[in-house]
């Protein structure tokens, strides 16, 4: 019951910046959830187990239930709203989810698009191996991957053709 | 009779899947709440309370209430088909089980809080295994003794522990009659439902109101339970359910919707939250641990004569519906044309934290030993594992002993199967695998490589999933004054797509576009019931079918209207596309003098629709039983200096009747296969009883299936359709699809271990380590 100390922290949420006041045990998920109100990104486990949480931070997939908020200084975070633009129309990878079949209960949903939009900035044309390399980090007890990995592919397709 | 479709039968997905792929759709988990809960949890797996208190913890700044035993209500909270029991007891029966509970400003707090606690346990001796626990010298879970069923309480006032039987033929007979027996067997491990959303609760007090968000497969039980425990009118409970991170089985009524609520309700109503942590949902739920003896016969010429079946399930501390269900070891057996059976399902408490049924009940663990001696004994006979089993099955039209729910019950009636093409899902999964090529017979390998063996199997089951308890659930629909539909659901869409599949079962059948139906569900508010809930893959079959029923009901009262209008009788009227026009008259004719709905009716017009009360199986049409089939087949690679599986290639064929969304359809049977090669292979569950701990309580140490873990699936969906009308029986011939693909992991892969290394596993998980255990012993069966 040791009193945690705050301090101000800047971020670049989905390019908006942010100063947000954190104490030294909150976790980016937390203010991401809890201060921002961006709920998209999902509680699963809090180990850094399941993926559900996944955003990016400057390009990289990583689990925000592990991140402390206060290591996140000056970072540019991209998290699962700031994906769609601003009229509505999905994202690429969110419209291959969505027409692919690879969606169910939705709950891992967003962390997995996350982890996919991070593989496809670096890898446009990925084998069906580097999919679920990219993706074995997120759990989802629902599709059996079958059609979350044909989204992907889709989504890469969709995104060369641009 | 190719019928051409507007709507069903087409891929369409589902709605919300774009706000789910935005993260802009709201979980439980995503509303706004004042006051989180924590839970102390027994460090012990059976104790009694002696003292406790919690004045220290109460006084901590931000705490807003605690509750302990003393302060719940005297009456114990009914579940469906499940032990009542009390919001929170000193009697402790499983690690983890509640102690008491906190509402505080912040999760830490509440944390905090539950250290203040202090605690006296008197220790009580404690028993795992269920089969040592139904010996009447085992310790007392209960006082009555630890074998449960509600239909045995006569007997268990009596002092008589019994199992549930279910019997038809004489099994004497059956086995006097075979010329090859074999009896072996079977340990398998619990799976559990581990949904990547934990369980979750918010409840809200506004005057003598209760309001409950929460994410559950059954808000209607939980509506129910409430009412009960907190002695208030069903009608001041709302339980909103609006969207489910994933059940399996796992989210129904249980004690901490009550502890939510009462904390709750001593917090002046506030808005008060539980959510599961990882090691909490780890531990929280699963499928039964079991034991089980199985004794096959057969004639010289295969034909079978027997089957017997006893088993001991593991229900845990309290178990949670259905504690009574036989072991639902009938299904396997049922599956073949055996005139003889008997099945002893012993449904026993342990200090394992609750069972309860996983998508398919405990069919997959059946499905594993009953298929490995059906194996055994085509073995035997020197058969062909493909050509004993489609000698052996059912198919379309063939008559069979329905499963009998009652125990002992002798000379139920017999129903013909239909949508039941189990043979020719046997061929298209024996040429996908290549399996005439590949078989090189019993225990022997596809192919040796220095340490490496391939070995392929094939198994196949049935399973009645769907179409029940119709008398238990309630459908409405309002056609509005412009035709288009609202549906108002008792059913509770999952996230498989059945709010979707609804709709396009109701726009197919008034004949009008899909955009114009819409649905409403996973609200107690809405006026509909559904006591079991999103079970039994029964939504689309028992739900779509009465829907379809209510929405006849609409043409009827439309038809009514329109016929003076149309100068004929209500009989001859058809109603489709938002008009009513005369059927006799040839099309052309009729549509000229259709009356537009909008020049018919000044109100809209309301139906419902249930089953007959207390209406449990019904017939899908006089004589006639839905059925499931399914027929899995996998070559696998044994390393035989690690144990270690490694799955080369698995085909699935599967009978949805028709698919109304066939990608959907087709998902479920993919989601679930991969789900029941976790059960085969990794789901490994260990409870340590010296640190009095289960080690399996994250995703680290319990691996479910991940994106690289999964081999190459082929699923082929054969539909095959009644001709009956679409709204007598299951909608247009469909049956359930969502449990299907979780029978075939355990058996599938103990067979083709077994004819890549000539030695059979008897116990589930299959893990590297108790392959290699195996690959050790050297016994060959």
């Amino acid at each position: 019951m040791e009193a945690v100390s705050s301090k101000i922290v800047n971020i670049l949420v989905n390019g908006n910046n942010y100063e947000v006041t954190v104490a030294s045990n909150d976790t980016l998920l937390t203010v991401l959830r809890d201060k921002l109100g961006l709920t998209g990104t999902k509680f699963g486990c809090g180990n850094g187990e399941c993926g559900a949480c996944t955003v990016l931070i400057d390009g990289e997939a990583v689990n925000s239930c592990l991140v402390l908020a206060l290591n996140c200084e000056g970072k540019e975070i991209q998290t699962i709203e700031g994906l769609a633009s601003s009229n509505g129309d999905l994202h690429p990878i969110q419209q291959a989810f969505v027409d692919n079949f690879a969606i169910q209960c939705g709950f891992c949903t967003p962390g997995i698009i996350m982890s996919t939009k991070s593989l496809l900035e670096k890898n446009q044309n990925p084998t069906e191996y580097e999919i679920r390399e990219a993706v074995n980090g997120n759990i989802c007890r629902c599709t059996g991957y079958e059609n979350i990995v044909k989204a992907v592919s889709a989504a890469a397709e969709t995104l060369r053709g641009k | 009779m190719a019928e051409k479709f507007s709507v069903i039968g087409k891929s369409i997905p589902a709605k919300e899947t774009k706000i789910k792929a935005t993260g802009e759709c709201k979980y439980v988990d995503d509303l706004p709440t004042d006051l989180h809960v924590k839970i102390l949890r027994s460090p012990y797996p059976h104790a009694m309370i002696k003292n406790i208190d919690v004045s220290a913890a109460e006084k901590l700044d931000g705490v807003e209430a605690v509750i302990t035993y003393k302060d719940v209500p005297n009456r114990l909270m009914p579940r469906g088909c499940a032990r009542a029991l009390y919001i929170l007891d000193p009697h402790l029966r499983h690690v983890g089980d509640e102690v008491a509970a906190v509402a505080a400003i912040s999760e830490s707090i509440a944390e905090d809080a539950l250290t203040l606690i202090k605690v006296d346990y008197e220790v009580l001796p404690a028993v795992f295994d269920p089969e040592e626990a139904a010996k009447p010298d085992a310790p007392k879970i209960y006082p009555e003794g630890n074998v449960y069923g509600p239909q045995y309480e006569p007997l268990h006032e009596k002092g008589i522990n019994a199992p549930t039987l279910l019997e038809w033929g004489d099994i004497n007979k059956g086995f006097s009659e075979a010329d090859v027996i074999v009896e072996d067997t079977f340990e398998v491990g619990p799976q559990i439902h581990a949904a990547v959303e934990p369980h979750i609760c918010i409840t809200s007090w506004v005057g003598d109101e209760l309001t409950v968000w929460t994410a559950n497969q059954v808000p209607y039980e939980v509506r129910e339970g409430l009412a009960y425990v907190f002695e208030m009118p069903e009608s001041k409970v709302r339980v909103l359910s609006p969207f489910i991170g994933g059940g399996f089985g796992g989210k129904y009524l249980n004690r901490y919707h009550a502890i939510c609520a009462l904390l709750s309700k001593q917090s002046g109503g506030k808005k008060t939250k539980i959510r599961f942590t990882r090691e909490e949902e780890q531990t929280n739920s699963k499928r039964f641990l079991s034991k089980q003896y199985i004794k096959i016969g057969a004639k010289k010429d295969g034909t079978l004569t027997a089957i017997y079946f006893k088993g001991y399930a593991d229900l845990g501390g309290y178990g949670n519906f259905f504690g009574n269900s036989g072991f639902w070891g009938e299904y396997p057996a049922a599956a073949y044309k055996v005139n003889n059976s008997r099945f002893e399902g012993w449904d026993v408490h342990t200090n394992h934290f609750t069972s309860q049924p996983m998508r398919s009940v405990q069919v997959p663990a059946t499905v594993f030993s009953v298929e490995s001696v059906i194996d055994q004994v085509a073995k035997k006979l020197n058969m062909d594992p493909t050509e004993f089993r489609l000698m052996n099955m059912p198919q379309t039209g063939d008559v069979m002993p329905p499963l009998p729910y009652t125990a002992n019950t002798v000379g139920y009636p017999r129903a013909e199967l239909e949508g039941y093409p189990s043979k020719k899902l046997m061929k298209l999964v024996k040429d996908e695998l290549g399996w005439d090529k590949k078989w090189k017979g019993w225990g022997r390998p596809v192919e040796e490589n220095g340490t490496k063996k391939r070995g392929i199997g094939i198994v196949y089951s049935g399973y009645e999933g769907g179409f029940c308890h119709d008398g238990f659930m309630s459908m409405a629909a309002s056609m509005n004054k412009d035709g288009s539909i609202n549906i108002m659901a008792g059913t509770q869409d999952l996230g498989n797509s059945s709010n979707m599949t609804m709709c396009q079962l109701a726009a197919e059948f008034m004949g009008i576009p899909l955009e114009d139906v819409n649905i409403f569900t996973g609200d107690t508010s809405i006026g509909q019931y559904d006591y079991f809930g999103a079970r039994a893959s029964r939504e689309l079959t028992t739900g779509g079918h009465l829907l379809l029923k209510a929405l006849e009901e609409i043409k009827q009262k439309v038809r009514i209207i329109a016929a003076p209008r149309l100068g004929v009788k209500p009989e001859e009227v058809e109603i489709k596309g938002k008009m009513a026009y005369v059927r006799t008259k040839a099309e052309t004719d009729a549509l000229k003098e259709a009356i537009p709905f909008a020049e018919l009716i000044t109100s809209s017009i309301t139906a419902g629709a249930s089953g007959e009360p207390g209406s449990v199986f019904p017939e899908t049409a006089p004589g006639k039983k839905v059925r499931n089939s399914m027929v899995a087949g996998i070559e696998v690679e044994v390393d035989t200096e690690t144990g270690e599986v490694k799955l080369l290639n698995m085909v699935t064929a599967n009978c949805p009747g028709k698919a109304i969304n066939p990608e959907v359809v087709k998902g479920q049977y993919q989601g679930a296969t991969i789900m029941s090669l976790g059960y085969a292979l990794w789901e490994d569950f260990v409870y340590d009883e010296n640190k009095r701990a289960y080690l399996t309580d994250s995703f680290t140490d319990y691996r479910v299936p991940r994106a690289q873990d999964v081999p190459p699936l082929k699923t082929i969906v054969l539909e095959e359709t009644p001709d009956r009308p679409p709204h007598e029986g299951t909608p247009y011939g469909a049956q359930g699809v969502g449990e299907l693909g979780c029978w075939s992991g355990p058996a599938v892969v103990a067979s083709a271990i077994y004819n890549a290394l000539g030695k059979r596993m008897q116990k589930s998980p299959m893990t590297a380590e108790k392959v290699l255990e195996l690959i050790k012993e050297g016994e060959n069966k």
